[in-house]
């Protein structure tokens, strides 16, 4: 059973309020904050305790939407696909193989334009059975349209809810979009967490106006009539065009929020710790940046020069931006918290991502030793972290490294 | 590169379905019986057929396999060295799922080759419908009556063997008669239908159709729109409410026509059209409210008019209407154009009505129906007949 | 407090008194690619005249979307909306959803929208089974999931379903030198499903396209009673079931006469049966063999009178045996523990 939020101390901070919340609770209040109107809830770990907070919420009285427990993830994406058409404001999420139990209705939801909101509590998928994070759930969309973004932590979550409903109700986007949470790590832990006033919310995030794509009475559409090998091409090209101009609107809204709330996020698209005069770098997506950091401080003091990139958006994938950033170092580490079996140099998906970001913005060519570790739940360790380091301080000195490698595994 | 060659068939959906792959199979089969490789398929798009809409089937036939790549990985052959029609209400044009518009049936034809259409009529009275082109072809008919079966039971009365036969007089670089025979010993196992083929091969001739001879019907168009001029979300309007309408002689306003969809009017679906004698109706609504597409405009009057251009000739108005030979379904080549018969009838009842008693007793039978199933072993019966009308060429 | 549910106030659709009374305007017009004589499309365009303007529909996957829909082209006259083969009760619960909190919020015109979901029987009866018994299960929502039924996957050229009849030829199920029965199963019944599993369900109903008033006053009736309802439509399909559509009504009278097909509906628990299936019930009617049904259509063309005397046998104990005839198939005795 969730508990609510225990208010710490009243923070004259602007209108916010400070409390210790888990980052689903994080995305639950920003979901009241936005005035949802739909939700759709199914249980499977660990996401779903964001669902046990929003059940507690409107209850009380402090949330007011349609609340609906579904029979399956197939069906809970559904409800909210068509809600969404019809004008609602909604809120969905899963986990692991609930994800994919949803794939149908997943996959058809940007054609559609539908800006579903979504938290995806990543998970290992299972058989074998786990509940620990691998991000290979909410990656499996990459491809599809949907936006996907990594926090790594609870207030990143909040306001990244609330830039998510922004984003993704901008009439040019218009496409659904996923906030990945680490299982356990950031869905279970609480953490402080400043919690923006309503008021400050409603400045910043306006109705959602579905204009004429709205189904109602009112304006006698059909939406999405059998196609063929006619119209499929010039439809697709309709989502092309909003990744074309997806980055543009994401640099928009962070800017507006940072007017708006005072928080100051810098680059949307990654964070850069410690890279101003790195040598190597690595770089990851989602709560092993707690790890890495603490190993890159502990190395730094060694006189080591390595720094790190946190990956926030994985689609749009600023890949200017990234090949632009990583190609002063001399040589980058990319750790996967996912697997891509059979891909080329059989790295994980990032790695194998900003391999390819690279090839086409960077002016250099420096080696990008792709990791695979932390699977499952498995922690990423700061022995883990420094072990990698060194093996990247060996690829920059021109020895060659095998271009994927395991970390944190027995044998 | 070698020749490639192209046969299309074209023919009603689902009624013909088992008939035209049984030809392009055999087209293939027998080509390759001269050594010659080929591949046979259904127009992808048109499936999965429905009752009546026109559709497409192929057989590519090359001597080498460099040459057959050339025709393969595409749903359609753009141009075609032959056309076999299976139903002479498809010289009406056709519009199927994979063309928009209606196509004429010689659309795919090179020019100076042969059409074969299967018909009881003769060719002033297919180019009543056949519409104008540019290029001159070659029309041949193949005597017999319309091949029809149903989705799981075929009628096998020849058309298949008869068809190779005339195309094998038509395209002899694509296989000869003799290839043809050899096929069917080998493989049909058929010496009745050897005869049959044979015989078709002897009696087939063409005439020449020279540029701009034929029907000068105006072809509806639709031009697809490019992808920023698309709706987004895959959506698009929805249709309009119709309304009351006038009356062309009086001017009066009243009933209803709902609107139409514009993109796609079915009917060139149609083998039989509804004739309605609007002096007998009761106006009890019936084949208003029982037909599927929501064919019939509600006059002024009161009364139900077909209106042609959305009909499919499905037949339930004829069925449900409780008056005697107030609805009538009759084949559909008597008929040139969609125009309105409430309209006609409106301008000149008596003329209209006198019309109605010719059209009706003159016209070709509808063979009781013959695609469908009425009874188990229908199509025993209905074979023999088949082959007499085939036989007397 | 034993009602406890937030019910919003649906349309007052009135029964059609008569054919003539049945009005003009169409919501689902002509130009769509379906077969010649396709029930499944007359039912539509019923099923969207008595919901009238005030509606939308969801449309899940089949021939109702593929036929209707082919070609980036519409024929419907309300709002209407795609979804996914197994999602007639999903989107349904969707949408109902959407308006009811928009109304409340004051965002949308507070006014009562009739949400209809239609499936076919791959849909409804397999894929989305579950999907429409949970919708079933919500008393808060009012809409109508209409499952036309043609007792096949019509769309993908015809194979078998939950609902198709024992025995019946299709390309999943086709009678062969060695086996001629494929298909075992016996139809599912859908109507009872709803009816009996979900308590709090207000209205299921039997309709068929032969009986076009009833039927259309089925739907309104539906939609007016509020909650989630369900309709079963019996459709003959000429293309799969292999027959010229000049007998589509014949057959659509013969399945109901033979008592193939029970025609009835339940309103807030009380069953009312129709037409003929009411007089087969009091013994008014005799029930057609089912021969007369069966052999004109092509699809069992390769039945054997063994295979026959078996359809027979089975309908003979819906009526003779079953608790009630055509919908609880319950021994009639009930035994009590001692």
């Amino acid at each position: 059973m969730a508990t609510l939020t225990i208010p710490v101390e009243q923070k004259k901070k602007g209108s916010e309020q400070e409390a210790l919340i888990t980052g689903a609770e994080a995305i639950a209040i920003a979901c009241k904050l936005a005035n949802v109107d739909v939700v759709t809830a199914y249980p499977i770990r660990p996401y779903d305790t964001v669902m046990q907070y929003i059940s507690q919420l409107v209850a009380d009285g402090e949330m007011d939407c349609e609340y609906i427990v579904a029979e399956g993830e197939h069906s809970q994406f559904e409800i909210v696909k068509h809600a969404s058409a019809c004008g609602a404001r909604t809120f969905c999420g899963s986990s692991g193989v609930g994800w994919m139990y949803a794939m149908e209705a997943l996959t058809v939801t940007p054609a559609l334009r539908i800006p579903l909101v979504a938290m995806v509590g990543n998970r290992a998928l299972d058989d074998p059975g786990a509940f620990g994070v691998e991000h290979n759930d909410a990656l499996a969309v990459r491809d599809l349209g949907w936006m996907l973004t990594w926090v790594d932590s609870a207030q990143e979550a909040l306001d990244t809810a609330l830039i998510a409903y922004r984003v993704a109700e901008d009439r040019r986007i218009f496409v659904p979009l996923a906030i990945s949470c680490d299982g356990a790590f950031l869905t279970h832990s609480q953490a402080l967490v400043q919690i923006p006033s309503k008021e400050q919310v409603k400045k910043f995030l306006p109705a959602y106006n579905r204009g004429d794509l709205l189904l109602h009475p009112d304006n006698v559409i059909s939406v999405a009539p059998q196609v063929n090998e006619d119209w499929v091409m010039e439809i697709r090209r309709q989502n092309f065009g909003v990744t074309e101009i997806a980055c543009d609107v994401i640099r928009e809204v962070y800017a507006d929020f940072e007017k708006t709330f005072g928080r100051k996020y810098g680059n949307p698209f990654f964070e850069e710790y410690m890279t101003e005069d790195a040598e190597v770098v690595l770089l990851g997506m989602g709560t092993l940046s707690t790890p890495v950091k603490v190993a890159i401080r502990k190395m730094r003091e060694q006189g080591k020069k390595v720094g790190f990139v946190r990956l926030r958006w994985f689609r749009p994938f600023a890949g200017k931006e990234i090949g632009k950033c990583l190609e002063r170092f001399k040589a980058i580490g990319v750790l996967d918290r996912d697997f891509s079996f059979g891909s080329p140099d059989l790295s994980g998906v990032v790695a194998t991502e900003v391999r390819s970001a690279m090839y086409s913005n960077s002016a250099t060519r420096p080696p990008v030793i792709g990791f695979i570790g932390g699977l499952g739940g498995r922690e990423v360790t700061v022995p883990d972290v420094e072990a990698a380091t060194e093996i990247i301080f060996q690829a920059a000195k021109g020895k060659a490294q095998p271009l994927t490698q395991w970390i944190g595994l027995r044998g | 590169m070698g020749q490639l060659f192209a046969v299309e068939v074209i023919y009603r959906g689902v009624f013909q379905k088992t008939l035209a792959k049984n030809i392009t199979r055999d087209i293939v089969l027998a080509a390759h019986n001269e050594g010659k490789l080929g591949i046979s398929f259904g127009r992808y798009g048109d499936a999965p057929e429905r009752n009546g809409i026109p559709a497409k089937s192929f057989a590519i036939v090359a001597k080498d396999e460099q040459t057959l790549e050339a025709g393969m990985a595409q749903y359609e052959p753009k141009q075609v060295d032959l056309t076999v029609v299976l139903d002479d209400t498809l010289c009406k044009g056709t519009e199927s799922w994979a063309w928009y518009g209606l196509q004429p049936v010689h659309h795919a034809l090179k020019p100076g080759h042969t059409l074969i259409v299967v018909s009881r009529d003769d060719a002033p009275g297919l180019l009543k419908n056949i519409h104008r082109r540019e290029e001159p072809y070659k029309l041949g008919i193949l005597k017999g009556i319309t091949s029809f079966s149903g989705m799981w039971v075929f009628k096998d009365d020849h058309t298949d063997v008869r068809v190779l036969g005339a195309i094998a007089k038509a395209l002899p670089e694509l296989f000869s008669l003799e290839s043809v025979e050899q096929f069917i010993t080998e493989k049909l196992k058929n010496p009745l239908k050897v005869t049959s083929a044979r015989n078709a091969y002897e009696r087939f001739g063409t005439t020449d159709v020279k540029p701009g001879q034929g029907n000068p019907e105006e072809l509806f168009k639709f031009t697809k729109p490019d992808w920023e001029d698309m709706r987004g979300g895959v959506s698009i309007k929805g249709q309009p409410q119709g309304g009351p309408y006038a009356d062309p002689t009086t001017g009066k306003v009243g009933g209803f026509r709902p609107a139409r969809n514009e993109l796609f009017k079915k009917y060139s679906t149609r083998t039989q059209r509804p004739v309605i004698n609007f002096s007998t109706c009761t106006k009890c609504t019936l084949c208003w409210l029982n037909c599927p597409d929501a064919s019939f405009d509600v006059t002024p009057d009161g009364t139900y008019d077909a209106n042609l251009a959305a009909c499919c000739g499905c037949g339930i108005c004829e069925e449900v209407c409780p008056v005697k030979d107030c609805v009538h379904m009759v084949n559909e080549s008597e008929f040139h154009g969609n125009d309105s018969q409430w309209a006609a009838f409106k301008k000149d009842k008596d003329a209209y009505l006198k019309w109605l008693e010719t059209t009706i007793e003159k016209a070709e039978p509808i063979e009781k129906r013959s695609h469908g199933f009425r009874y188990r072993g229908q199509y025993q019966e209905q074979v023999p007949e088949a082959l007499e009308i085939a036989k007397k060429g | 407090m034993s009602t406890f549910v937030d019910e919003k106030p649906t349309q007052e659709l009135e029964a059609f008194k008569g054919v003539k009374k049945v009005p003009h305007e169409e919501y689902y017009t002509s130009g769509h690619r379906t077969c010649q004589g396709c029930e499944s499309a007359q039912i539509m365009k019923l099923m969207a005249k008595a919901a009238g303007p005030r509606t939308i529909v969801l449309g899940s996957t089949g021939c109702m979307y593929v036929a209707n829909t082919s070609y980036y082209a519409t024929p419907w006259g309300v709002p209407w909306m795609h979804t996914q083969l197994g999602s007639s009760g999903s989107s349904a619960l969707g949408a109902a959803a959407a308006f009811r909190v928009q109304m409340r919020k004051g965002v949308m015109k507070d006014e009562p929208i009739n949400v209809i979901a239609f499936c076919g029987d791959g849909g409804g009866a397999d894929m989305g089974l579950g999907a429409i018994s949970a919708t079933m299960c919500h008393p808060d929502y009012n809409l109508l999931i209409l499952m036309y039924d043609n007792e096949s996957y019509a769309n993908t050229d015809i194979q078998i379903s939950g609902t198709s009849p024992y025995g019946v030829n299709t390309s999943f199920s086709t009678p062969g030198k060695v086996k001629r029965i494929m298909n075992h199963r016996w139809k599912k019944n859908m109507a009872p499903l709803m009816l009996v599993g979900h308590p709090t369900v207000k209205y299921v109903g039997t309709i068929s396209t032969s009986y076009p008033l009833q039927a259309m006053n089925s739907v309104r009736k539906a939609l007016s009673i509020g909650g989630p309802t369900f309709i079963h439509c019996l459709n003959p399909c000429p293309k799969g079931w292999d027959f010229d559509p000049v007998l589509s009504f014949e057959l659509g009278e013969l399945a109901v006469n033979t008592g193939i097909w029970p025609l009835y509906e339940v309103e807030n628990g009380k069953l009312k049966l129709y037409g003929k299936t009411e007089q087969i019930a009091n013994g008014r009617f005799k029930r057609l063999p089912v021969r007369d049904y069966l052999l004109k259509q092509g699809r069992f063309a390769h039945f054997i009178d063994e295979d026959i005397d078996y359809f027979q046998s089975k309908i003979d104990d819906m009526w003779n045996k079953w608790l009630v005839p055509g919908i609880i198939p319950l021994q009639k005795d009930i035994e009590t523990a001692e």
